[in-house]
């Protein structure tokens, strides 16, 4: 024991030392940082610019319709900008200067492109009886990427073209107003108002279950690569003149298993510090923070921990049984081959956590971790038995892996030069 | 008292027998050679002495017990396969392959200290191992293995890539160490290198030991039917001589084995008739001669 806690040590601080730590540790949460905050701060910025517009319709009456109805609507996105039911249109807009105009000549289409071209107009809407009939408007633009604001831009025209098509069947502005009042469809969990819905729970998760992914993976490498390491620099047998080789792996398991948890401990703290700076800007970052309960949380370290023995334990074979970074690469690919699998099939899992992929996924312990953990945080009900039948196939799984790598190991570390074939590593893991 | 002791042990790895029923015992402050080829199971018998690997068939007593990993923290082993963690600075590496022997932290520092400033490489701890020479790298491979005051010393090829400063400062720790009554277990193909150290030695060739036990009589077994000339002049007495049964002529120099029964006298007279002698010294076989001549024979 007390060896393992002195090789788990070594590895531990000088990983925590190393610079590729440090940089990994700040590099990530810039990206977070980047990928969250930053978008919503420069959305803010160019939201004030303002385009000049032309709605041109056979009639004045529509052409007045859809100009209103677009005033109308950047009144109320700038009056209430923190706008609870019309979630699309938190975003600030660009503001237009319309005006309206009734020659729906080839010419004057002509001529306004001309204009449009010439920049002296941002964009003309082309309402003609002929577009509005087959429910189809040109907007001449130079700027076509807005995709927002296009969007938005439709759905301002199909109002008005509605109010003036009830308008012009005789019904009053109140009956009007009424029929057109949206309707909304909240999803809400069947656990009750206060749970988080099923739309935050989607990202949430899939957030959680990406960290999973990659920090096992990543500290599964780690523990091939640093075996491998100390393979080629032969400290191997200057060690096993006083720790056997089950002290050997299980303190490196156990050293780069702590490295790990640091870093994702760290990336926790910081994404907790800037979704609390986030939740003021947007109420999905709130709906995914509501979602993270401690049940979950515990389900999490313990998932994450048992992938990680799992494959760590796998790769610290690989890293015996190789010679060199290329062999390395080789085989983990195929070590990490059930994980991807995993990652594959995750969005189907989430949409329907009862499948019968869904359930034999969580149940094999190679892809349990992030399957199984879907499912609970997906939907909460999942059944008891099948949780714990997962927890302890992927605990009597560790306990033979740790067995039969730990042989394939012990052999591994003293053979060098090459790469061993799959009779020899049956046949190591049959010496006494 | 025998440090160690092995008795008929055995060990197969498939087909192939690496170590042949070894038996020898290592009399406590003394030194002993584990000589033989490359391949003979040298390394082999050092991994099983120290529980690496276990034995197939027969016994290992150390320190007067059946083998137990306690017994770990008082033997000192410097494998042939030398490694240190390149991007670890040479004091964290020493405090740690001391904190793995048992040593506290405390302790594993001050001994690291101590022994880098015996050697002096003291101002080099706080630099990483890739940084070093190799001969200074080898010194701290040293240093890791007599950290805990081992009182059994195992060392795999000791001498290999040493230069000579180094090889002579090694060779005068080991004499001290010894002299504090510690065991001392050197395993080579270089006998010349461990000859002059070595009480008692163990020839071993394709996993069985050829020859064994104490040096001295084992060479006086030999006799001293060597000869050493130094000569100036023509060395054609050499061919066809009835006197030399072998020799080895270096121009001016000359190792001559003599034939069964001939007189070194005769030899004298003869060369003394034709060159001029500046020394003619009658001398025991070279350890190196007598595992080549036994090497030899088994092979035969």
């Amino acid at each position: 024991m007390r060896n393992i806690f002195i090789i788990a040590k070594r590895e531990y601080l000088e990983r925590v030392r190393s610079r590729s730590f440090i940089i990994m540790t700040v590099f990530i949460p810039a990206l977070m940082f980047g990928v969250t905050v930053l978008p919503t701060l420069l959305l803010n910025k160019g939201g004030n610019e303002t385009k000049s517009m032309v709605v041109v319709a056979a009639d004045r009456d529509t052409a007045e319709s859809i100009r209103s109805q677009i005033e109308q609507q950047q009144d109320q996105s700038s009056t209430k900008p923190e706008n609870e039911s019309g979630k699309k249109r938190d975003l600030p807009q660009t503001h237009f200067s319309v005006e309206v105009s009734t020659k729906a000549t080839p010419e004057d289409r002509a001529a306004l492109t001309k204009k449009v071209n010439d920049k002296q107009l941002d964009g003309f809407l082309w309402a003609t009886p002929d577009a509005i009939t087959a429910h189809k408007l040109d907007f001449v633009t130079r700027d076509t990427s807005s995709f927002i604001e296009n969007g938005v831009l439709g759905q301002i025209v199909t109002d008005a073209l509605r109010r003036q098509s009830l308008k012009s069947r005789g019904l009053a502005e109140n009956d009007i107003e009424a029929a057109l009042q949206p309707v909304e469809v909240d999803p809400v969990s069947p656990l009750g108002k206060n749970a988080p819905n099923p739309q935050a729970m989607f990202i949430a998760t899939l957030g959680i279950v990406m960290v999973m992914y990659m920090t096992v993976l990543l500290y599964g490498i780690n523990v091939m690569r640093s075996i491998l390491e100390e393979k080629t620099s032969r400290i191997m047998e200057v060690m096993l003149s006083t720790a056997t080789s089950k002290e050997m792996m299980a303190g490196k398991i156990l050293g780069v298993g702590a490295v790990g948890l640091t870093q994702v401990g760290i990336w926790a703290a910081t994404a907790a510090a800037l979704a609390g700076y986030a939740v003021a800007t947007s109420g999905m970052i709130k709906q995914i923070k509501a979602a993270m309960n401690p049940t979950l949380l515990i389900y999490f370290i313990v998932f994450f921990l048992l992938g990680y023995v799992l494959y760590s334990t796998l790769c610290a074979a690989v890293g015996s049984m190789v010679n060199s970074e290329q062999e390395a690469q080789q085989m983990q690919f195929l070590v990490m081959m059930p994980m991807i699998l995993a990652i594959v099939f995750i969005t189907n899992i989430f949409t329907h956590p009862n499948s019968s992929i869904a359930v034999f996924g969580s149940l094999f312990p190679f892809t349990a971790p992030l399957v199984m953990f879907s499912r609970i945080a997906m939907q909460p009900d999942t059944p008891v038995w099948q949780i714990g039948l997962s927890i302890a196939l992927m605990v009597a799984t560790i306990y033979g892996m740790v067995w039969l790598c730990g042989r394939i190991y012990r052999v591994g570390i003293l053979m060098y030069g090459k790469k061993p074939t799959l009779p020899e590593i049956v046949k190591w893991i049959k010496y006494a | 008292m025998l440090t160690i002791e092995l008795n008929k042990v055995r060990k197969c790895y498939d087909q192939f027998v690496a170590v042949n029923d070894l038996s020898f015992g290592i009399e406590q402050g003394s030194v002993f050679g584990l000589l033989g080829p490359n391949g003979a199971g040298k390394t082999s018998t050092i991994r099983m002495m120290i529980g690496i690997t276990a034995p197939d068939s027969g016994q290992i007593n150390i320190f007067g017990k059946p083998f137990e990993r306690k017994a770990l923290h008082k033997i000192g082993y410097l494998p042939e396969e030398r490694g240190l963690y390149k991007k670890m600075k040479i004091i964290d590496q020493l405090i740690f392959l001391g904190e793995l022997h048992g040593l506290s932290n405390s302790v594993a520092r001050q001994k690291a200290l101590e022994w880098t400033k015996r050697l002096e490489i003291d101002a080099w701890i706080e630099k990483k191992v890739e940084e070093l020479s190799k001969g200074m790298q080898q010194k701290i491979q040293f240093i890791a293995s007599l950290l805990h005051d081992p009182d059994f010393i195992i060392m795999d090829e000791p001498f290999f890539g040493l230069d000579p400063v180094n090889a002579t400062l090694l060779k005068d720790v080991m004499l001290d160490l010894k002299k504090q009554g510690k065991t001392i277990l050197f395993s080579t193909h270089r006998m010349d290198q461990v000859e002059k150290l070595c009480d008692s030695i163990c020839l071993i060739n394709r996993g069985t030991a050829v020859l064994q036990g104490d040096l001295k009589t084992i060479k006086g077994q030999y006799g001293k039917n060597n000869v050493q000339i130094e000569y100036e002049g023509n060395g054609d007495f050499l061919d066809k001589n009835p006197l030399v049964s072998t020799y080895n002529n270096y121009g001016n120099y000359v190792e001559v084995r003599l034939a069964p029964g001939a007189d070194a006298q005769q030899l004298l007279h003869m060369v003394a008739g034709r060159s001029r002698v500046n020394k003619f010294e009658l001398m025991e076989p070279s350890l190196e001669e007598i595992f080549i001549n036994t090497v030899g024979k088994t092979n035969a």
